[in-house]
């Protein structure tokens, strides 16, 4: 029978430990472009995804703004949709 | 008026000096219709992270407009009638960018910046799997 071991759920959490601020919010934030593919890339994963918030500890608002941007990107053809 | 920024294709066989005078024709049909270009760049010759029409690389253009939308809707129309133009895409904005965009600043730091640093998540392996890291909590 397996019970779970309670003790060790703090250890190891590589998902959830960045609880950094968003990178858009705040003075001094870049702006989201559907242009500047520079700021976007950051926020793509090499297979051409968007990736989570919860990874990259964007704000929900900004999140949504970077995935529409994205997709702008993407449609004028300046980002992949998809990379092999 | 609303603003608009305006960003169009041409396909790769045409020349820059065609591209030049199929803005200038997009131009007139704004002015015309009362309106106002207020930038013009053109970004040149790309590659296409895709074929768009069969095409590898496109002759991108952005245009800053500021017109009623009857002039925006006609330019359109025109665009569409255009063999030579592969894909267009109009944004309404609340305002206008001044200087050169995010295509032209990054052209000048592009030697510097050379390889970016990891990616948030990117070393961290698994990333693309269909199921989600196991949540232990």
């Amino acid at each position: 029978m397996a019970i779970k071991d309670l003790t060790t759920t703090t250890a190891r959490r590589p998902f959830q430990r960045r609880r950094k601020t968003c990178p858009f919010s705040g003075p001094n934030a870049p702006k989201i472009d559907y242009k500047d593919v520079r700021l976007l890339q950051r926020y793509v994963s090499e297979r051409g995804k968007i990736v989570p918030s919860r990874i990259t500890a964007v704000s929900a608002l900004k999140q949504r703004e970077l995935a529409k941007a994205i997709k702008r990107a993407r449609f004028i053809g300046i980002m992949p949709y998809a990379v092999q | 008026m609303a603003l608009y920024e305006h960003i169009y294709l041409a396909r790769q066989d045409v020349s820059p000096t065609q591209v030049e005078e199929m803005t200038a024709a997009l131009t007139a049909v704004i002015t015309e219709g009362g309106g106002k270009v207020t930038k013009n760049e053109y970004w040149g010759l790309k590659s296409l992270s895709y074929r768009i029409k069969k095409n590898r690389k496109a002759h991108y253009t952005l245009l800053n407009l500021d017109a009623p939308h009857q002039a925006i809707a006609e330019m359109e129309r025109q665009m569409g009638i255009n063999e030579d133009i592969l894909r267009f895409l109009t944004i309404r904005v609340d305002e206008l960018e001044e200087g050169p965009s995010a295509m032209m600043q990054k052209r000048d730091r592009d030697d510097d910046r050379g390889d970016r640093p990891g990616r948030p998540g990117g070393d961290r392996g698994g990333f693309d799997r269909g199921s989600r890291p196991p949540r232990r909590f």
